[in-house]
């Protein structure tokens, strides 16, 4: 799947798009936002020995399921947009970040340690669009399914350890959805209901004994000889493929990352026992054992109605489990290695509306990222004074997946042919936000 | 009729539209001189039969045109279109639908050499009786067949046994489950809404009671525009509430689904590949500019009280019932949210307002309009022609009548997507693919697969007046569904021509539903409780001035106390199904397997296994609650149109090998087993395994591998039975 182009080094070839995009197609005369300029320019950030590049081994996007306020959370404001609650100072050490919604009372404390884009800007104003988007930098199409980053990550740097533990994995959420998009079936993540659960049936029923499984498994492949050779399907195929994972799945000494029962009553305590909580202490155990892409949703954002009442749980539960898994992977050696991203499909209007809540809102929001080589303190971009539109460096969804895909280490601007040969790449041609490394 | 035709044929020889649906088509004169574009068809009687450029066709009175074109039209030559006759017997209608099939066959071979393929010879051969039994209950009950409906099929005699079993099945319990899964999924029907102080509940009923009367597909679309009022006084009012808060993505929903037209991109910006505006978008919203799903706090805010005082009875009467609750000794704080919700709900009112105020929103950024601007409503059209159809006939005089315009519109026979859309997305039912794909957008007609056969379908599913069962009978009847499935690959957006259905997975419904004729034998006989209780404690008149905060509490406690009780009889099937199974669990790893399925099974009238209800998945909670069989299955979580996923995963295959579900079936007490011992010697048990599983007998070498299995000991049956189930050929349609 390397180009030529991939094969030079990277330097050169990073000189090599800029040149060719300014000399041959004449910069000034393509639009701004023209594919090929944007793949040139991110090309020419992004890359081995750039900042941050490659930094984070592991990545933990804590997902805000129906749309996170921006303006009670990460964009707080005065004047008539502001919310049901007074903006608090940020800790921020040295950086930029002045202050935070008057709900993330946690996350004030630990301001240094993460950034904020408080520019992010979108299209669409519909829930899942505009999570399939955030999940993949595309819009969705009746005719193919993209890759969600656990799987572009498998694509480009392999699978981790093989089969016996999962590349990435999705908490909370009985679908994994877009997941491996057109790739193998096999980089799909392996979603988990219910963290306090966890991975579901991963023995045999009580009774059944290893020689037996092995009985039964034997069995099945002898009954279904004719029909799997009548229908090669890629569905029939990929089921197969399924069984055999599983199977080797189930032997392996990695399952106790699944287990929660494990750590000790006060750092469960100490997650909440919420969904959530226990979602992101999952995320760390799986980080831990080597899980590269963990995500984590959490929903109760779409807060139409009474934004104030609606606003206190969900608002609490987001800062205390925050500000609690930064602490947690500062204290087990894991903050440099590993990115906490968190995202939502849209921002929610700056105007409360007749219900006294807020609508979606897609055309100013934040995202936040801490971890993995990324600065602390910090805030990239801004929004108006009232948080209607974005006043300064503007970042796309697409931008914000390579921003990302380039903290992993993926060659962003590499691309990929899907198996109906049309062309992709990482974050669909967005560009690095370099600026939040340090 | 056909010999009208011959004769016809062979007085005048017309060879421009010889070979093509889409012939072409001139201006016609009728007698008082309005004109219309359209191409000639044929002639039915007295009437003719003339096709607009949108591919409906119009049936009318020959006398109707001028003396000119009378004349004309009875020199013409008919086009490749078969023309149905009213009274059509399905057989009749299955084999015009066949002819389509062939010739689209045919049609496609050039290209498919060219693609490197052999070329179609035609049908794939007929499926025989087995494949047929265990496809047609999946297709249309949404369940394998049990062993006796197996065997009864392929022992009767009778020529004509598939077209009985069709029709038995479509009026069976069965279908109305089944389909009641399609519509679900379609619709994004749920009974936890987004907004959590609202359910679905009664939405769902009147969807499954709507499926049991059979109503037909226009009046059912025709009653969820147009409902008013709260949703357990109107059913159908559930549709506008299911995406209250969020009219222009619930009308985006609204014409893909109803309408195969995408225009969500079209809602923030001018669709980048179909001809649609922003502009457009918006006047289509008009239709619905006048209508609110929170009606009383509309109706309060035109009067000019401004919230909080009115933000409603809930503001004024919080502080009393807070004081109330803290009096009595309770803790306010947990039950707060509870008391908020349950009156909130009775805010959720669908109805419509003397002003539609939709605006174009505040980032409108092309030369047509300016943001803000007030739009006027105006129906999209798919061709210039389309404005003479008797849909686009609607008078609106208040904007009350806004709405029921725009629903006449949609639900018209002439609406020139209405009956293609659903005629596709039931074709697609049958066959794994629709004619044009994706269902959700039939850009042009032309560019499917089989444009002729689409054409012909959507008249057809005119001619039997939007009776999804008539529609359905007669695509089961076709030769091409009766076919055996496609085995060769079908690369994603590779036109597929139908020369039999597509193999396809289980969906996560036809599953579970599989699983639960496996342990209950005839699964339609265990429902959810009828009566609704949901609906019977919810109401609440938040606009009678004498409310008061005892009379809130007092029936507050009453809607508790039945949700409590709903529960119950629900079996625990809701929010604390997660926490119930892993009990369960735990109590698995410690004690034997065989004892527990005996007493669990016999519960109440709904049987359950460690805490799994027994019913079937139309019958539990909308959608099924995380960790459940159906959801790890790939039930769709009712966010996105048709969201299901058919791929495996690996929960999914850890359930099917070691999960709850497969122990029930495993265990000496199921159903299987007991068939089983109803005959003595191992090959006759065998045979009713695979009989029960696969719905066929097994192979002269499958009953060898059986009887080295069985000589292992006595675990040999549990054995092939986990190892039939957990075969490809179980969880694939063919």
């Amino acid at each position: 799947m390397k180009t030529e182009l991939n094969r030079l080094n990277e330097i050169s070839r990073r000189e090599l798009m800029l040149r060719t995009a300014k000399t041959a197609l004449g910069v000034s005369l393509l639009p701004a936002g023209s594919p090929l300029l944007r793949a040139a320019e991110a090309a020419s950030k992004s890359g081995p020995g750039t900042p941050g590049f490659g930094k984070a081994k592991h990545v933990i996007y804590l997902w805000m399921g129906g749309g996170m306020t921006h303006i009670d959370t990460w964009d707080p404001k005065d004047g008539p947009t502001k919310g049901p609650t007074d903006p608090i100072k940020a800790n921020a050490g040295s950086g930029n970040m002045d202050r935070l919604g008057g709900t993330m009372e946690k996350m004030a404390k630990v301001a240094n340690k993460f950034s904020i884009i408080r520019s992010m800007s979108s299209k669409t104003g519909v829930h899942e669009s505009g999570t399939y988007i955030m999940k993949t930098g595309y819009e969705p199409r009746g005719t193919i399914v993209h890759p969600a980053m656990g799987a572009w990550a498998s694509h480009f740097l392999g699978r981790i350890k093989g089969v016996t533990l999962p590349d990435s994995v999705v908490v909370n959420s009985g679908s994994s959805y877009p997941g491996n998009g057109f790739f193998p079936t096999t980089m799909s993540p392996i979603p988990i209901a219910s963290p306090e659960a966890g991975l579901q049936n991963i023995r045999p029923s009580a009774g059944v004994s290893d020689s037996q499984f092995q009985k039964r498994l034997s069995l099945t492949d002898e009954f279904d000889t004719s029909f799997r050779k009548k229908f090669q399907s890629e569905e029939v195929k990929s089921y197969s493929e399924f069984y055999d994972e599983t199977i080797k799945l189930m032997k392996s000494e990695d399952l106790k990352a699944f287990d929660l029962s494990q750590e000790p009553a006060a750092v469960r305590e100490k997650f909440g026992r919420s969904n959530f909580g226990q979602g992101a202490l999952l995320a760390r155990r799986l980080v831990q054992s080597g899980v590269r892409f963990v995500e984590v949703q959490f929903g109760g954002w779409d807060m139409h109605n009474t934004i104030d009442t609606a606003l206190g749980n969900t608002a609490a539960t987001m800062d205390s489990v925050f500000a609690t898994l930064i602490e947690d992977l500062v204290s087990n050696g894991l903050f440099e290695s590993t990115m906490i991203v968190m995202g939502s499909e849209f921002g929610r209007t700056p105007d409360i509306n007749e219900n006294d809540g807020r609508d979606h809102y897609p055309l100013a929001y934040s995202t936040v990222l801490a971890g993995g080589g990324v600065k602390g303190g910090f805030v990239y971009g801004s929004t108006d004074k009232e948080g209607r539109r974005v006043a300064d460096k503007q970042v796309t969804p697409q931008d914000f997946l390579a921003t990302i895909g380039h903290g992993m280490g993926l060659p962003v601007d590499e691309v990929v042919m899907s198996p109906s040969n049309r062309p992709f790449t990482v974050g669909d041609k967005g560009v690095p936000v370099i600026d939040i490394f340090a | 009729m056909k010999q009208t035709t011959k004769l016809l044929s062979s007085l005048f020889v017309a060879v421009l539209f010889a070979g093509s649906a889409f012939a072409e088509s001139r201006t016609w004169t009728d007698s008082k001189g309005r004109q219309v574009t359209a191409s000639f068809i044929g002639l039915d009687g007295e009437n003719i039969i003339l096709q607009t450029a949108d591919g409906a066709t119009h049936k009318f009175p020959l006398t109707n045109l001028s003396a000119e074109d009378q004349a004309l039209a009875k020199t013409m030559k008919p086009s490749g279109q078969p023309v149905m006759l009213a009274n059509a017997t399905v057989a009749q209608a299955a084999q015009s639908v066949d002819r389509l099939v062939a010739a689209g066959l045919v049609r496609a071979n050039p290209e498919r050499v060219k693609g490197g393929k052999k070329p179609i010879t035609g049908f794939n051969p007929m499926a025989n009786d087995e494949q047929f039994v265990r496809r047609v209950y999946l297709d249309i009950v949404g369940r394998i067949p049990n062993h006796a409906e197996t065997t009864q099929f392929l022992q009767d005699s009778n020529p004509n046994k598939r077209a009985k079993l069709i029709d038995m099945l479509i009026d069976s319990p069965g279908y109305n489950s089944h389909t009641f899964n399609y519509f679900a999924e379609m619709l994004r029907v749920k009974d936890r809404l987004e907004q959590d102080n609202l359910r679905g509940v009664p939405y769902i009923n009147w969807m499954q009671d709507q499926i049991a009367k059979n109503r037909p597909w226009n009046e059912m679309v025709y009653d969820m525009l147009t409902a008013s009022g709260k949703m357990w006084h109107n059913g159908a009012a559930g549709y506008l509430l299911r995406d209250a808060g969020m009219p222009l993505d619930n009308l985006a929903n609204t014409l893909a689904v109803f309408l195969g037209t995408d225009v969500a991109c079209a809602q923030c910006h001018d669709h980048p590949f179909s001809d649609w505006t922003q502009h457009q978008f918006y006047e289509m919203a008009s239709f619905f500019g006048a209508t609110t799903t929170n009606m009383r706090v509309a109706q309060a805010r035109k009067k000019g009280k401004e919230s909080p005082g009115m933000m409603n009875a809930m503001n004024d009467l919080m502080p009393k019932i807070e004081e109330l609750v803290t009096k009595s000794g309770m803790d306010i704080k947990r039950i707060r949210n509870g008391i908020q919700n349950y009156m909130g709900a009775n805010r959720a009112i669908v109805g419509d307002m003397d002003k539609n105020s939709l605006k174009l929103p505040h980032d409108y950024k092309y030369p047509d309009a300016k943001p803000g601007d007030m739009v006027e409503p105006k129906f999209i059209m798919w061709s210039k022609s389309d404005k003479s159809l008797p849909a686009y006939k609607q008078k609106v005089k208040e904007p009350t009548e806004l709405r029921t315009a725009f629903a006449k519109w949609t639900t018209e026979p002439s609406n020139p997507r209405f009956a293609m859309a659903i005629a596709n997305r039931m074709w697609k039912r049958a066959f794994g693919q629709g004619i044009s794909e994706p269902v959700t957008n039939i850009d042009d007609p032309k560019q499917s697969a089989n444009p002729e056969l689409l054409v012909h379908l959507a008249e057809e599913m005119k001619r039997v007046k939007f009776d999804i069962k008539s529609f359905m009978r007669i695509i089961y009847n076709t030769r091409a569904y009766q076919s055996e499935a496609t085995s060769e690959k079908i690369a994603m957006g590779e036109p597929y021509y139908f020369q039999g259905p597509l193999l396809r997975r289980m969906t996560a419904e036809q599953a579970w539903d599989s699983y639960m004729t496996l342990v209950l034998g005839d699964p339609d006989k265990y429902t959810k409780p009828l009566e609704d209780l949901y609906s019977r404690s919810i109401d609440l008149d938040l606009s009678n001035p004498k409310l008061d905060a005892q009379t809130v509490l007092v029936k507050y406690d009453a809607y508790r106390k039945m949700a409590e009780k709903e529960r119950a009889l629900m079996g625990g099937g809701l929010a604390d199904a997660g926490e119930d199974m892993m009990m369960e669990g735990s109590k698995k790893a410690k004690g034997k397997a065989d004892t527990a399925p005996a007493a669990g099974m016999m519960e109440n009238a709904s049987r359950s296994y460690n805490g799994m209800v027994l019913r079937r998945a139309a019958e539990l909670e909308q959608p099924a609650p995380n960790g459940h069989f159906l959801i790890d299955f790939g039930q769709s979580p009712r966010s996105l149109i048709d969201g299901s996923i058919k791929t495996g995963s690996v929960p999914q295959v850890l359930m099917m090998m070691n999960g709850k579900a497969q122990e029930m079936l495993t265990s000496p007490d199921s159903l299987i087993f007991r068939t089983m011992e109803k005959v003595k010697s191992p090959p006759e048990k065998v045979e009713t395994l695979f009989l029960s599983v696969l719905s066929r007998r097994p192979t002269l070498s499958e009953k060898d591998i059986a009887k080295r299995a069985l000589s292992g000991g006595d675990d040999g049956y549990a054995n092939m039975i986990w190892a039939l189930i957990n075969t490809r050929e179980f969880i694939f349609i063919q």
